[in-house]
């Protein structure tokens, strides 16, 4: 699978939640240079159902405690673009945990920057998610192998390790994951009769 | 030695502009000299402005000291026309860029060595931004053309210690060398390779994307020829409007002296300007932007207009190789302006791959007595 580059922003949404006239058309420029499309909408209404792939959003338009803001969470990576700098206001900043900032007044420089660090750490976000996954299917699965070696040193009155190396090995040259394959013993009692071995 | 040519330059337009009946008003030139040191932009800059209360400055030739000069001109509303060259990834509303943007100047050049020359190539540069940038979006359309970068090789800027990467070179023996340093780097490696590929007996063509004819001079007559350059300007150009600009150079610099591609620029930001100034009736700089902006001016280089999109300049990309007497003859020039592309936003890899294929025949009987590549 080849992923898109955080560098190429071409062809990329943007959903855009601003207020200040002023800096929507700079950033309406500054992206539209860059080839990307771009949806706008009023920071008081419901975030829009048509998926984005990235979010500016003017953090002194919404209230703190907003629900609407906090809706935005899940989605897209945020750039959040920063006028006040009080505590209060960057604590609520931080819970919608932005990809990148800029701060405001915007300028032309700057905003392509932070489109290529908001991809890139959404881009992170998503591998360590898939990666966090798999390292709980495999804790999750722990059971499922413990319960097979045990049928497997029982059955061949094999010790611990040279029936957990057997079901390694089993599973090698099936082409499939020791979880599979401990799922496949337990429920036909016994290592399956592959008929289809790859090597 | 470019700070010079852009001043020389930049002169004989104001003194043209004084000197026509076509323009009501004079240029008054305030000319300031930070001499390369990044830091003294900032002040020549504000006292520019603050003193002489200029509003419109023509220079910078580094992209370090237009960085320097940006903020100013942002925050006084001010305008900086940059004539040079530069490697993109900027759009300031207070500057015209003039200067190629590096789909005019890189992606031509990479193309032309995809489908001509060869699809592995060892980049050599100095080591500033320029070179970082280009070889970056050399590696980009190289690779997905299915090429090779052999080597990226970088030296310190004004460093001349070139020897231990001509070896290399000789060597390694690549099919193409794409040079990316400026200066006495340069010239220096251009010479050292000369020699070395004459001792070897070994032809190895190399590309630029920066060499000028006042750079071929300081290079030499014998080591400067068969360097495949791209740029917006060369002083062969066959138009009328270029052959009386080089007859007014010539006779203003001497018969032996060439204009150089930033030189060129220079001239054609103060002809803009002027231009832009008459359009609008005022040397405002809201207003002169807006009479700047698609106003097409049929200068030496050829048609040259702003595009309002991103403030760069509609350019004629052209691609030439480097021949005797310092001089270059163009092989290949853009059918018409091409639109500036500061983000390179629209370059299509896929399309670049495609032309390779094309050329997919030639490719493999060049490279057959090399060695078969499953």
């Amino acid at each position: 699978m080849t992923r898109p580059s955080p560098f190429s922003v071409r062809g990329r949404r943007a959903l855009i939640v601003m207020r200040d006239e002023r800096e929507i058309s700079i950033v309406r420029r500054q992206l539209g240079r860059l080839g990307m499309t771009i949806t706008e909408h009023d920071p008081a209404e419901a975030p829009p159902d048509e998926k984005a792939d990235v979010v500016v959003i003017d953090a002194d338009s919404i209230p703190i405690k907003s629900d609407l803001a906090t809706a935005r969470k899940a989605g897209a990576p945020i750039i959040a673009l920063i006028g006040t700098e009080t505590p209060s206001r960057l604590k609520w900043l931080l819970d919608l945990q932005p990809a990148s900032f800029l701060v405001k007044p915007l300028r032309s420089a700057g905003l392509y920057t932070a489109l290529v660090v908001a991809f890139d750490s959404a881009q992170r976000r998503m591998d360590e998610a898939a990666h966090l996954e798999r390292l709980e299917d495999r804790i999750r699965c722990r059971r499922v192998v413990f319960a097979a070696v045990l049928q497997i040193m029982r059955a061949h009155d094999l010790s611990e390790s040279d029936a957990f190396r057997l079901i390694r090995e089993t599973a090698m040259r099936h082409r499939t994951t020791i979880e599979q394959l401990s799922a496949e013993i337990i429920a036909a009692g016994g290592m399956p009769n592959r008929t289809s071995r790859t090597a | 030695m470019m700070a010079g040519e852009m001043r020389k330059s930049a002169l004989m337009a104001i003194d043209e502009v004084n000197n026509s009946d076509e323009f009501d008003f004079t240029f008054t030139p305030h000319l300031r000299d930070p001499g390369g040191v990044v830091a003294a932009y900032h002040t020549a800059c504000d006292d520019l402005i603050r003193e002489e209360q200029v509003d419109h400055i023509v220079g910078c030739y580094t992209s370090a000291s237009r960085k320097q000069v940006i903020p100013i001109v942002e925050r006084t509303e001010r305008l900086l026309w940059h004539p040079a060259r530069y490697e993109g990834f900027e759009s300031s509303d207070n500057v015209i860029y003039v200067g190629a943007a590096p789909n005019h100047n890189v992606v031509p050049l990479v193309r032309h060595m995809l489908d001509q020359v060869s699809s592995d190539v060892f980049c050599i540069g100095s080591n500033y931004v320029w070179t970082w940038e280009t070889n970056r979006v050399i590696r980009e359309i190289v690779t997905s053309a299915g090429g090779r970068i052999l080597a990226e090789r970088l030296l310190e800027l004004g460093e001349i210690a070139v020897d231990h990467i001509v070896r290399e070179i000789i060597d390694r023996k690549p099919p193409a060398v794409f040079n990316t340093l400026v200066g006495e780097s340069s010239y220096v490696f251009v010479r050292a390779l000369h020699e070395a590929m004459i001792r070897a007996r070994l032809t190895i063509p190399m590309l630029s994307c920066s060499l000028c004819e006042p750079e071929l001079k300081l290079i030499g007559p014998a080591a400067s020829v068969g360097c495949i350059t791209s740029s917006a300007y060369f002083e062969s150009i066959e138009r009328p409007e270029n052959r009386t600009f080089v007859a007014r150079w010539k006779a203003r610099h001497g018969a032996d002296s060439s204009p150089s591609v930033d030189g060129q620029s220079t001239y054609v930001c103060v002809m803009l300007l002027a231009r832009a100034i008459r359009r609008a009736g005022s040397a405002d700089v809201g207003a002169v932007r807006r009479a700047a902006a698609n106003h097409r001016y049929d200068s030496p280089q050829g048609p040259v207009w702003v595009d309002p999109d991103n403030n760069h300049c509609f350019l004629t990309p052209r691609l030439a190789r480097s021949v005797l007497e310092c001089q270059f003859k163009i092989f290949w020039e853009a059918d018409a302006p091409e639109r500036p592309d500061p983000y390179l936003s629209s370059l299509d890899l896929t399309a670049v791959g495609t032309r390779l294929e094309r050329s997919n025949d030639a490719k493999t009987k060049r490279s057959n007595h090399l060695r078969i590549v499953k």
